[in-house]
């Protein structure tokens, strides 16, 4: 906390000639707008005066006249850094030479708004179709679905770079792996260059399972999109509401029951009990030790269960909404999730030591994938990632959020910065979320669980952050006073660990691909947020949930 | 080289050979949902006030209103459905409610709709009957 207030004070004492506006609305919540071009300053200088600094995302907002691009920094809180270009000419520096980690973020408010960094590495569609036209950024305001527009559409062709990229140069050999399902059940591209057995370099394609979620949750009323923000990622959709409504919750004034607080973390932390669980399963999976993965599977059956209890679902819960949570929980029911927590912290206990002690688990983990520290701050890497490299950051400890200010629990940090250090992470992490759970589920407080909310919301923006199970997800909400959001952006944790990816791999062997890919724990429809593909004559266009719902379209789809 | 151990698993494993098999044995046994399950939507015509509210506050517009016998209520979409059960909610007389019926997985799509007869028709049944 004292992090934060000593960034916000260096800002203002070096920067005071660029600033044009500041403000501290929230505690550990800064909106700064400086000057056009000197957000590399203000970026610099925080890098270099806070300890762990690191970039969460860039967020594009096409404000009519101007393009506004948030640089939210985190660093005991959020940071954000406004500099804004005109919208006719949209171009600004880059940073990716101060920090690396900028790189994906910069690609995909250039793909999706328009905006050019100059000196950036490799301007590349990131979201997007190679062959989206030229001139036509789906984010912009003013952006409308065109299903049959003439020559919108560049006829089916790959882009230069990537036909060069793919030949084979000497003794290093392409190998590509995906989109259909590289390791997990998602579909994401890589190219491997590897020479003999070993990766030298990876390249990553995105955008397989990109839904438009940002555009279309600008179409519907913000209670409506609590429900939209949860199907961005099944697996940690409790985070993904969390994150919403405290964002919306922020901007209206809203006070959230305690209870609900209480709630909320309940439900969070389950869900990073079952996602940490299935990951250690799928890497028993992946390392060829099937024992282990049905067993950790069997194991996670319970929780699903308690969640069905809780929630009415085993997976999309539906639990959080804006001002609170929509059901209560029962005693008995609170009994039962006691009884289970203790039989899940008996089994992973167990796995844990599998973990620890298995010859053949830690010859194929240790020293395999190696991210150092430096390296992972360099690009941004969030959650256990970030904790398996030595780095002690947790969004839950250095930007309290629900009840995690009264709720003791320690943050898991490993030094060895391998596959195995980012499992071991994973699997004492369960054991501290169960000890969570069997805090609050004990000290729950008595009371409401949810106050009215007004459907529009007054005119603000609000950033949120939350650790969901992959790592810090951001949620950025620009609202216009309106029942409609202006603009949502959604920065999922898989993105951040995406970049440092091929950092990782470097040096490994091609057998060891999938339990490094694995040790990221990536989740791609969370990274990819709509395109559809008409098979008969190969045009791709991009609908709204109206367009697919209006009758006529959706005759079109059948 | 250190010295051979077994697996820590192998216990574990072997243990498993003389238990029965973890998995449900569904459709057999038919499963257990606990209560407030969300699954096929239930409706009470008499309730209904045709409002409306249902229709517009549906996030995937899975609801219709439709004319039965003089009066608008709504029809569900149940392949559009994602279950949030907001119309619920939204409800002002309570007239939509959840069941624990989750068997609802067919080859017709035209089966994935429910009708607001469906309900004026049972009620009737039960009324003829008491009659």
């Amino acid at each position: 906390m004292e992090m934060f207030e000593d960034a916000v004070d260096v800002l203002k004492k070096n920067l005071e000639d660029a600033i044009l506006e500041f403000r501290v609305p929230k505690p550990r919540k800064a909106y700064v707008l400086l000057k056009p071009e000197r957000h590399r300053d203000a970026i610099s200088l925080l890098l270099k005066q806070v300890e762990n600094a690191e970039l969460s995302t860039i967020t594009g907002t096409d404000l009519g006249n101007e393009i506004e691009l948030n640089y939210h920094m985190a660093c005991g809180g959020t940071i954000t850094i406004k500099s804004r270009v005109p919208r006719e000419k949209p171009v600004i520096r880059t940073i990716t030479d101060i920090l690396p980690g900028a790189n994906l973020y910069e690609r995909e408010v250039f793909d999706l708004l328009g905006v050019i960094f100059e000196g950036h590495p490799n301007l590349q569609r990131l979201m997007l179709p190679e062959n989206w036209p030229q001139g036509d950024y789906p984010l912009r305001r003013d952006w409308k679905p065109h299903a049959n527009q003439e020559n919108s559409f560049v006829s089916e062709e790959t882009s230069q770079t990537e036909t060069e990229d793919l030949k084979d140069a000497g003794s290093i050999i392409n190998v590509i792996v995906g989109p259909q399902h590289p390791v997990l059940h998602e579909p994401e591209m890589f190219s491997f260059k590897v020479d003999g057995e070993t990766v030298v370099d990876v390249e990553v394609r995105l955008g397989y399972v990109h839904r438009g979620i940002e555009k279309a949750a600008e179409r519907m009323m913000y209670f409506q999109n609590v429900y939209l923000v949860e199907r961005i990622c099944g697996i940690c959709n409790a985070a993904h509401t969390t994150c919403f409504c405290q964002a919306v919750e922020d901007i209206g004034n809203i006070d959230t029951p305690p209870r609900a607080l209480y709630l909320r973390t309940i439900i969070h932390e389950l869900n990073r009990v079952h996602s940490h669980l299935l990951l250690l399963g799928v890497a028993g999976h992946l390392l060829g030790f099937e024992a282990l993965f049905q067993h950790v599977w069997r194991d996670r059956e319970p929780v699903m269960d308690i969640v069905e209890r809780i929630t009415g679902n085993r997976l999309m819960s539906g639990f959080n909404t804006i001002g609170g949570v929509r059901r209560d929980i029962d005693p008995n029911t609170i009994e039962k999730t006691l009884k289970t927590v203790k039989e899940v912290r008996k089994r992973t206990t167990f796995y844990k030591k599998v973990f620890e002690e298995d010859p053949t688990l830690r010859l194929r983990t240790e020293g395999v994938g190696v991210l150092s520290r430096s390296d992972a701050l360099k690009f941004c890497v969030v959650g256990p990632v970030a904790r398996g490299s030595g780095i002690a950051m947790d969004v839950r400890k250095d930007d309290p959020y629900a009840a995690y200010e009264e709720i003791p629990f320690n943050v898991v940090s490993y030094k060895e910065c391998d596959t195995w250090a980012r499992l071991m992470v994973r699997a004492e992490e369960v054991l501290e979320s169960l000890d969570i759970l069997d805090y609050a589920l004990s000290h729950l407080p008595s009371g409401r669980l949810r106050v009215r909310v007004q459907r529009k919301i007054p005119e603000g923006e609000a950033v949120s952050r939350v650790e969901a199970p992959r790592g810090e997800l951001i949620h950025y909400i620009k609202s216009d006073g309106t029942a409609y959001p202006y603009r949502v952006k959604v920065r999922a944790p898989t993105l951040a660990n995406l970049m440092a990816f091929p950092d990782a791999i470097r040096g490994a062997f091609i057998a060891d691909i999938p339990s490094v890919i694995g040790s990221l724990d990536p989740c791609f429809s969370c990274t990819d947020r709509m395109a559809f593909l008409d098979t008969k004559n190969g045009q791709k266009w991009h609908w709204s949930l109206d367009d697919v719902n209006n009758s006529k379209n959706r005759k079109a789809l059948i | 080289m250190a010295k051979i151990r077994l697996p820590t698993m192998i216990k574990d494993v072997g243990s498993c050979i003389f238990k029965k098999p973890f998995t449900r044995e569904y459709p057999a046994v038919k499963v257990q949902v606990p209560e407030g399950y969300r699954g096929r939507h239930t409706f009470d015509p008499e309730k209904c006030i045709s409002c409306g509210l249902c229709e517009r506050d549906c996030p995937a517009k899975a609801i219709e209103l439709v004319e039965v016998s003089g009066k608008r209520m709504p029809k569900f979409y149940l392949d559009r459905c994602i279950f949030c059960y907001q119309c619920a909610e939204s409800c002002p007389r309570d007239a939509i409610k959840l069941s624990t019926t989750f068997e609802m997985s067919t080859t017709e799509k035209k089966e994935l709709l429910i009708l607001p007869e469906e309900f004026i028709s049972k009620q009737k049944v039960t009324t003829d009957e008491g009659k």
